[in-house]
């Protein structure tokens, strides 16, 4: 665990797919115990950020700051990215279970492989964070046979059990039927509540405003504006950011305290 | 001359040819150990496009499979030797070449073809395992091996597994060209037996018989593993 204020703080940071630019330098801190949303529209940029503070995708160019781990983002080291891994959950779209393991293994295999957790231990934990998402009786069923809501919940689950400084959620519930999306919101709200730090890329504006202590929007690879979700919700600054929640907040959605 | 089958040496030569059995195993198995790890490394090379491997693989896979079996033996017999000729004379080697067992020739021949088709089964196999498995196995702090050790090769195996079984099944049925290194094996140990009193139909339903047997158990194997293996799918049928 960190033990300062800030958890992570990421400079500059850039990344290219060929000749489409899709970070243009983006500046980001988040603090112990901060939810922070990111919003805005598609191909902004939401994700490759994301993607990028996990090394899922090399970055360009930027500098991580990781309580005493400092990393260039282009040319970590395998040790680095490992390390920074080991502090760091990601919750995915598509919930990217293991299929050929059970729920049980699914959250266990990272403590037992990755962080070398004894078994017995690992399965205690294992079923403490299932439990946690309201799947302890789930434990030995394969993820085809659950549904996409306890699929994902199963993704939290995952990355909870890890007891990582920071979750990482792309998109929890993009991938949902919309029956199933309360169901993964909950056990968000949930786990923000328990003082988790958590960054949430997603587009339901309910949690953005429940949940989140800061709301940031991102447009075209940077970030145009962040704030408080009451004031990027009631009073935007920027005319970008005015335009996208004029297009997805509908009507009667009236942010009140 | 009688008509009909002699009997007595139709089953004295079906355990001639049974004894032939473990030398077309022993082929299968070794081609198949060299097959498995390398025709696996060059399905990779070829999916993420390793420069010059890459395409080495694919030139090499096309002309293993546009090429009869029988001939890429024969190659292999005659250009061996010219190949090893000069380095047994550098390095003072007192064997001669042509006393080396043709054994190491069949292991050559059927390991070479057999990567060739594994490089295909592995390639297609391991297109079905989406990419976010092993985007999974990172986030929770796997390193390269142990996500393809624990996650991938376990899903991509249940996949390749049928076509594996086909590759395994038509690779004990290729040692039968052995007889053309006088291999001692179920083909020739059998024609052998019936040149004697040419009873040959005899010894040709031996073989048959001995390769129906073989083939159906190892499909019968690979059936139960695969079962096994298929577990976590089966959940959900």
């Amino acid at each position: 665990m960190i033990g300062g204020k800030v958890m992570l703080e990421i400079k500059n940071i850039h990344k290219s797919f060929g000749k489409n630019e899709i970070l243009k330098g983006v500046d980001l801190q988040i603090d112990r115990g901060d939810v922070v949303v990111i919003l805005g529209p598609s191909g902004s940029g939401k994700t490759t950020l994301l993607r990028c503070i996990n090394f899922l995708e090399r970055a360009d160019q930027g500098q991580a700051i990781f309580g005493d781990i400092h990393v260039n983002l282009k040319s970590a080291t395998k040790k680095q990215i490992h390390q920074i891994r080991q502090r760091i959950a990601f919750v995915f779209q598509n919930y990217n279970l293991f299929t050929n393991k059970t729920v049980l293994e699914n959250v266990t295999e990272g403590l037992i492989i990755g962080r070398k957790v004894p078994k017995a231990d690992a399965n205690e934990l294992g079923q403490q964070a299932l439990a946690k998402v309201g799947l302890a009786d789930k434990l030995n069923s394969y993820p085809s046979e659950l549904s996409g809501g306890q699929q994902q919940r199963v993704g939290i689950a995952r990355a909870i059990a890890l007891n990582p400084d920071i979750i990482l959620f792309d998109e929890p519930t993009s991938a949902l039927d919309p029956e199933l999306v309360g169901e993964v919101l909950t056990v968000m709200k949930n786990i923000a509540k328990e003082g988790t730090t958590m960054l949430v890329v997603t587009h339901e504006m309910s949690f953005a405003k429940d949940v989140a202590n800061r709301v940031i929007f991102m447009d075209g690879g940077v970030i145009v504006e962040e704030n408080s979700p009451k004031e990027i919700f009631s009073r935007p600054k920027e005319e970008r950011t005015q335009h996208f929640l004029r297009r997805v907040i509908p009507e009667d959605f009236i942010y009140n305290i | 001359m009688s008509v009909g089958l002699d009997v007595p040496f139709l089953v004295k030569t079906f355990f001639v040819a049974l004894s032939g059995v473990p030398i077309a195993l022993l082929i299968t198995i070794v081609s198949l150990l060299i097959a498995l790890p390398l025709g696996f490394l060059l399905a990779l090379s070829r999916i993420n496009r390793i420069p010059v491997i890459s395409q080495l693989a694919r030139v090499y896979v096309s002309f293993v499979r546009g090429t009869p079996v029988i001939v890429q033996i024969f190659i292999i017999f005659t250009s061996v030797p010219l190949l090893l000729a000069p380095i047994f004379e550098k390095y003072h080697v007192k064997t001669s070449i042509y006393d080396i067992n043709p054994i190491w020739y069949a292991f050559i021949v059927f390991s070479l073809n057999t990567t060739a088709i594994l490089i295909e089964v592995f390639r297609s196999a391991i297109s079905t395992v989406s990419k976010g498995q092993l985007e999974a196995a990172y986030s929770v702090g796997l390193n390269n091996v142990q996500a393809f050790r624990r996650i991938l090769i376990p899903q991509i195996l249940v996949v390749a597994l049928p076509n594996i079984c086909t590759a395994t099944v038509n690779l004990i049925k290729a040692t039968s060209l052995g007889y053309a290194l006088s291999l001692r094996e179920i083909t020739l140990k059998a024609q052998v037996a019936a040149n004697v009193g040419y009873n040959f139909i005899e010894a040709y339903i031996d073989i048959f018989l001995v390769y129906l047997i073989l083939c159906s158990l190892v499909e019968t194997l690979f059936k139960l593993y695969e079962k096994r293996l298929r577990k976590y799918k089966a959940a959900a049928a």
